[in-house]
């Protein structure tokens, strides 16, 4: 062999690597650029022109509302992604270390199927579940409680979040705490310590890594999910997604949706590496 | 109470919370095919009668006919470009070591990360702006790129598998890069090959946002769906739901009977 | 038809393909219609004019099919047009006031008045529809209309309270108000609210500064912002009490399914909304969908238009009228469209208490939305 198979770059090295490389630039980066490019270009009568301006930027960055939106959209997400998190992590635990290996695969198939069932349909399902008329009200009546307002609400919007990324979350930490060696856990208690020491101080250091990353998938889907807010919570007030939608749908001012979709961005690749440089720091240092 | 009372107890609380989470997850899907056979316009309980009639009135609308054939031909066309980039990145990721391999292989895993209805946005303006937009092909190609890594994990993780050795005996034996590459990895990657096509096609087959803003008159199914959800929100949505949930787990069960010969016979 | 064709080369996924296709096949029958050569006809309209309800015996009588997109809101349609090719939409279903900015942008063909029954029509208004002739050129052909007031939960709000707009304040209402997620017909109903009267579109700075801050007040009471089908259900399931911004288009159909809920037209008066048929610039189709508005004004068309599935419209034409009260008298008595009845719709226009509704005469429609968007999020 004339030179090292695991870097020679022939044609049929370039055959393999080149494909994904043009469709990404053409529809992945391509599309991304452009968005950045428009939210500097302005709007008249209904159709975009393509300049440098500032307007966009200026006119949405100056709106109250824009950043009240701002900081709801992100506090949502954030409360969806740790309450899933919170949620999700006993029923991973009994996954992971109280279940067979049968039984835990079971489970996850059982997880995956939400998640290839139309999203859409399923939030159409909670609001009639949740309405004041709806079938947890009448559960709740039978014991002389409620009716309680569930939709349109904070509630709502949570409820819609979760059906998002519950399965997800539930099954990334199932994985994670699986690669735990059962045996660490149980040694800590044989040694004494109390089951709340054992979790925060052995077993959470070893899943952080992956409780991290879902948490992190949880609030990026929340982030940027415009049905729950919608439907369930009765866009009161809207999230980004509900502004994103609601600028294009009015008199085609894309460079402003471009504008919050540009921020959007940002402000997810700065959780994303935070989150990830969180995740990996002690490890990094023991 | 004892400890192992204590212990006994807890583990029940524990199987008390997961059961819980299944019915939290399950419930949307479990009332959308009730109300589905429900007579009632606007779905509430007590469930009124028996019917069929939201089954035979999408069964007799061609506008649901049409979007369910471009559902078949965006998720399959997507399939089939996603899985044959996706391997292809695999298998460069997995023989070949080279600069900036890092950044490749982030360039190729980022797009699950973005927001769909930032793609979607973005999508739309850049197939117009280079005259694409409103083609059911802009569908397949936004698709593609959403899908591509997911395919790429399933085969990687499959190629990860493979004797390094088998490749490089294939060459020394005379075989071009080529036919190693057709007798070799090819039958050896062919498992992950199939389950990364169900996979992909199932994701397009249920991706709404990005279809919604690109589709321009060429509706796919979960297009549909919405577009009733945002007009006439009646239980057509739910026989819709359940018909679409039918063919999803058929291509989900499928990927993981798949999934699991090819583990039984790796194992074997 | 040249996409159905590119499934052919996929060889790989034909056993997924196979499978489908054996589903489909099960149901040949109902697909023959949806698949066999017709022309099609791209059509933009509010949701439910492309249904089959509406256009299936056209359809099947003309050997065509209806492609339809569906927006809401006028705004939303104009940015649907502006952002596809020229010639996309054969048939353009615009809310009136909107059709002077559709024939601004060059988006639409003038008609041939001479084509349709403008002397059938109910009311001298219709013939000569604001904004829809440019010059002596018609521009757009009205097809249908409704009335917009107080909407409301008859076990909520009684009827008496429901003639002003002021319920929408009422204590008892907290969280229980829900708006049709539309500036334009919201912020119609404040400013007749606030007194406006005929003048409700013509907003000096300090009427339009005021029609705001009512609003603003307004906003404690809301529950939700909805489309179409979200005001559907928050009506249906009791979620919501009151809605502002519609009218008998939504609650009719929730009425016919047994729901306790009215729509009035209040003492401060109402706003009329209305469609009208367009013929899409550009379209090579213009001679098929001259048939189908010319369709749309005949009797039967507007019998059909009166009981759409998705949202009732008053008839506009005598022709219509007549055939309505003797098909379907149900319907005709529910409406108020028989004659002599003091509810009449043709009647409360004529007595002044509707009004047509436009785009705002003084700020322009980026201000009103801006305005929304900020309502929204307060």
């Amino acid at each position: 062999m004339a030179s090292d198979p695991k870097s020679r770059l022939d044609l049929y090295a370039l055959s393999f690597r080149l494909p994904i490389l043009v469709w990404q630039a053409l529809f992945f980066v391509g599309p991304l650029a452009f968005m950045l490019a428009m939210s500097f270009f302005d709007v008249k009568n209904y159709r975009m022109v393509e300049t440098f301006e500032l307007k966009a930027w200026e006119r949405m960055l100056t709106r109250g509302y824009v950043w009240d939106s701002y900081f709801l959209t992100l506090g949502r997400a954030a409360l969806a992604a740790l309450v899933a998190s919170l949620v999700a992590f006993p029923a991973a635990w009994l996954l992971a270390f109280r279940a067979s290996e049968t039984q835990r695969r079971w489970a996850i198939f059982l997880l995956v199927i939400p998640f290839f069932t139309s999203y859409l349909v399923r939030t159409f399902s909670w609001l009639v579940i949740l309405a004041e008329s709806g079938v947890v009200n009448a559960g709740l009546g039978a014991f002389g409680l409620g009716p309680y307002t569930m939709l349109n609400t904070g509630f709502g919007t949570l409820v819609g979040y979760l059906t998002l990324v519950l399965p997800l979350v539930l099954i990334l930490q199932t994985v994670t705490l699986a690669h735990i060696d059962p045996r660490l856990p149980a040694a800590a208690r044989n040694l004494g310590c109390p089951p709340g020491r054992v979790i925060w101080e052995v077993v959470l250091p070893l899943a952080k890594t992956g409780l991290v990353v879902a948490a992190l998938f949880a609030f990026i889907l929340s982030f940027g999910d415009f049905v729950a807010p919608y439907y369930l919570g009765g866009s009161k007030p809207p999230t980004l997604p509900i502004l994103i939608i609601d600028t294009t749908k009015s008199g085609q001012q894309w460079p402003r949706a471009a504008v919050v979709a540009v921020m959007m961005m940002l402000t997810l690749f700065a959780i994303a590496f935070a989150s990830i440089a969180f995740a990996y720091r002690k490890r990094a240092s023991k | 109470m004892s400890g192992a009372g204590k212990a006994a107890a807890g583990l029940w609380a524990l199987r008390i919370w997961a059961a819980l989470v299944f019915v939290f997850v399950f419930a949307p899907i479990f009332f959308s095919v009730i109300f589905s056979f429900n007579s009632a316009r606007f779905p509430t309980i007590p469930l009124e009668s028996f019917t069929l009639h939201w089954y035979q009135t999408i069964f007799a609308d061609p506008d649901v006919w049409d979007a369910a054939l471009n559902s078949v031909i965006v998720s399959s066309c997507t399939a089939v470009l996603a899985t044959a980039l996706g391997f292809c990145t695999a298998y460069t990721d997995y023989r070949y070591r080279f600069r900036g391999q890092g950044a490749y292989l982030a360039l190729v895993l980022l797009p699950p990360t973005i927001p769909l209805i930032i793609m979607a946005l973005a999508m739309l303006a850049w197939l117009s702006k280079i005259g694409a937009s409103g083609q059911i092909w802009s569908i397949v190609a936004a698709h593609t790129v959403l899908t591509a890594p997911f395919a790429m994990a399933v085969i990687r993780l499959r190629l990860n598998q493979i004797d390094p050795s088998l490749e490089a005996a294939a060459w020394n034996l005379g075989a071009s890069q080529w036919r190693a590459m057709r007798w070799v990895i090819l039958p050896f990657a062919r498992p992950a090959i199939v389950s990364a096509l169900c996979l992909t096609a199932a994701v397009s087959f249920d991706e709404f946002a990005v279809a919604w803003f690109v589709s321009g008159l060429n509706k796919t199914v979960p297009v549909l769906i919405l577009e009733i959800v945002t007009g006439n929100i009646d239980p057509q949505v739910n026989a819709i739901g359940t018909l679409v949930f039918g063919v999803s787990i058929t291509l989900v069960a499928l990927a993981q009977i798949l999934l699991a010969a090819r583990l039984s016979r790796s194992a074997a | 038809m040249t996409q159905r064709n590119k499934a052919a080369p996929f060889a790989a996924t034909r056993r997924q393909a196979l499978k489908l296709g054996g589903a489909v096949a099960l149901s040949a029958p109902f697909v023959g219609r949806a698949w066999a050569s017709t022309t099609e006809i791209n059509m933009l309209a509010w949701y439910g004019h492309g249904e089959p309800d509406i256009v299936g015996a056209f359809e099947e009588a003309n050997n065509v099919k209806f492609v339809p997109k569906y927006y809401a809101g006028g705004d939303n349609m104009l940015g649907l047009i502006a952002q596809s090719p020229p010639g996309t939409y054969d048939v353009i279903l615009s809310d009136a006031e909107f059709v002077q900015q559709l024939d601004a942008a060059g988006y639409i063909e003038p008609l041939d008045a001479a084509d349709y029954p403008l002397d059938d029509m109910l009311y001298p208004d219709f013939q000569k529809f604001p904004g829809h002739w440019s010059d002596d050129t018609l521009m757009s052909m009205m097809v249908r209309f409704g009335h917009l007031g107080v909407s409301y939960n008859t076990t909520a709000v009684s009827a008496e309270e429901a003639e002003s707009y002021a319920c929408f304040w009422k204590p008892e209402l907290k969280g229980k108000v829900g708006h049709f997620d539309w500036h334009l017909p919201t912020l119609g109903q404040m400013s007749l609210y606030n007194g406006n009267g005929a003048g409700l579109w013509d907003l000096d700075d300090a009427a339009w500064a005021k029609v705001q801050e009512t609003t603003m007040s307004l906003r404690p009471q809301v529950g939700g912002f909805f489309d179409f089908g979200g005001t559907f259900n928050g009506l249906k399931n009791g979620e919501m009490l009151a809605m502002v911004g519609i009218g008998d288009w939504i609650t009719g159909i929730l009425e016919k399914d047994g729901a306790p809920v009215a729509s009035v037209i209040p003492k401060e008066g109402g706003i009329q909304w209305t469609e009208s048929y367009c013929i899409g610039k550009g379209s090579e189709k213009a001679d098929l969908v001259k048939t189908f508005i010319q369709y749309m004004l005949s009797p039967e068309g507007q019998v059909k238009s009166a009981q759409m599935a998705a949202y009732p419209g008053n008839i506009v034409t005598k022709g219509g009228f007549e055939l309505l009260g003797e098909v379907d008298p149900k319907e005709a008595a529910r409406t108020h469209q028989l004659p002599g009845d003091p509810m009449n719709p043709i009647t409360l226009i004529d007595t002044g208490r509707i009004h047509y509704r436009d785009i705002p005469r003084q700020q322009s429609l980026e201000d009103w939305n801006d305005f929304w968007s900020e309502y929204k999020n307060a």
